[in-house]
């Protein structure tokens, strides 16, 4: 499984493709990040990228689905099985957003934060990044091309989805994938007290995601 | 291999592709799928791959290793040939297969990229791929299409060979160049059900038939005489 992740990724990569996503990563940041931030802001900025910065996973993400024909989806079919296919590019596309998540980390410790944050705030603004890749690349999935043949309502349904989770999250941490809820959590200094719940959510609603993209490939290939 | 009551169709409400249609595939067996345009043969050969599954009935023994060779080869990939097949090898974890890239004539083609590549050329990629690893079920999908007489006879020997050590080969095919391979079976497909057609039999020997007709319809009669299997040239 481990060449089938490897040559998606390197198609992606080769294909230039992956500038776009990299773009919204970087506008994202210069944003977050321009005016610097204080001590003790670590951890709310944190969680604010991790929240905005999901529709770029979900971008990312379904960019590297959608990057190789479908006729070439099939070949990878009959040479791995079904199963091993669709997880061979769910792991690329966990890698390819993960290495984005990573990068959010690590900027701020260069050029944005005033203070260097304490190794517990690194590892809450790790934790979030990674449910925000996590629910970021199941969004990515299903609305890449097997699920959503037509190109303008997976954009739709991508941005739509991203702001209808942000929206029905602030109903409280089970309604949606809990990012208003962690970035709420964050600027209020009680993520150590929630995390535990937003984190099982977060999981829970992308694990069912997950499963229903499995579930639309199983019939449709 | 058996596909057994097989019916399918895309969508619900759709009409049906297949409807009850049944194969029997021994090991070593070369069947050769013919039928108009738009009868159902491409879907016939995802679904022999596993690529589509029945809606209805069952696809039973299907051999573990299987080689899929598209009608139209992706080539709107940012690979060279070589790093394609190279990916490829490693995909299905056997060596980049050299020996068929020199009997199909594709050496030079090697550093070529594949958005690069003319059809044919391409088109040899994709059967490249799906020979490599020895596969225990051969899906061609019109793999003689535009490839050189060179490599059409050296395809048809490869199928041979596959054949000839218990490997299963399903083929679409127009132009007829399958029918070299000794043991070939020929399947219709027509209005969703698949119909063994008869073998030449010795005892029938072959004649050759001059036909004048308009050169307009020439084409069109070529067509539907290779696609009832006669061979036309």
């Amino acid at each position: 499984m481990i060449p089938l992740v490897t040559f998606r990724l390197s198609g992606y990569v080769r294909s230039h493709r992956i500038f776009q996503p990299l773009l919204g990563l970087l506008a994202v940041l210069s944003v977050i990040y321009a005016t610097g931030v204080p001590a003790g802001g670590e951890l709310p900025s944190y969680s604010d990228s991790a929240g905005i910065l999901m529709l770029v996973f979900a971008w990312g993400a379904r960019g590297l689905l959608d990057n190789e024909p479908d006729e070439q989806r099939l070949i990878a079919i009959t040479a791995v099985g079904r199963r091993r296919e669709l997880v061979a590019g769910l792991l690329a596309a966990l890698a390819f957003t993960g290495a984005l998540a990573l990068v959010a980390l690590v900027f701020p410790l260069v050029v944005g934060f005033a203070e260097t944050p304490g190794a517990a705030d690194v590892g809450y603004g790790a934790g979030l990044h990674l449910l925000a890749v996590l629910a970021g690349t199941t969004l990515g999935a299903l609305t890449s091309r097997p699920v959503l043949a037509s190109p303008a309502a997976s954009a739709a349904v991508l941005v739509g989805g991203y702001m209808a989770i942000l929206l029905l999250s602030s109903a409280g941490p089970w309604a949606s994938v809990p990012v208003l809820d962690w970035m709420n959590a964050a600027h209020h200094h009680e993520l150590p007290e929630r995390a535990a719940v937003i984190a099982a959510s977060a999981v829970a609603w992308s694990v069912a995601g997950l499963a229903g993209y499995a579930a639309v490939r199983r019939v449709r290939g | 291999m058996r596909a057994t009551n097989v019916s399918f169709r895309y969508r619900r409400g759709d009409p049906w592709v297949l409807s009850d249609a049944s194969l029997d595939l021994a090991p070593g067996a070369v069947a050769e799928i013919t039928g108009p345009n738009g009868t159902g043969k491409s879907t016939l050969l995802r679904l022999l791959a596993g690529l589509l599954r029945p809606v209805k009935g069952r696809i039973d023994e299907r051999p573990a290793v299987i080689g899929y060779a598209p009608e139209r080869f992706p080539s709107a990939q940012p690979f060279t040939v070589a790093g394609y097949l190279r990916h490829m090898a490693a995909v299905r974890r056997v060596d980049v297969p050299e020996e068929l890239t020199a009997r199909l004539g594709m050496d030079h083609l090697l550093g070529q990229r594949l958005p690069d590549l003319s059809k044919g050329s391409a088109h040899k990629v994709g059967l490249a791929q799906a020979l490599a690893g020895e596969p225990g079920l051969l899906i061609l999908d019109e793999p003689f299409a535009g490839l050189d007489v060179t490599a059409r006879a050296e395809l048809a020997l490869i199928v041979a060979e596959v054949a000839a050590r218990g490997g299963i080969v399903v083929a679409s095919d127009h132009q007829g160049d399958l029918r070299t391979v000794p043991g070939v079976t020929r399947h219709e497909v027509r209005d969703g059900k698949i119909t063994q057609v008869a073998r030449v039999v010795e005892d029938d020997p072959l004649t050759t038939l001059t036909i004048k007709l308009p050169q307009s319809k020439a084409d069109a009669l070529a067509a539907r005489l290779r696609a009832e299997g006669h061979e036309v040239s």
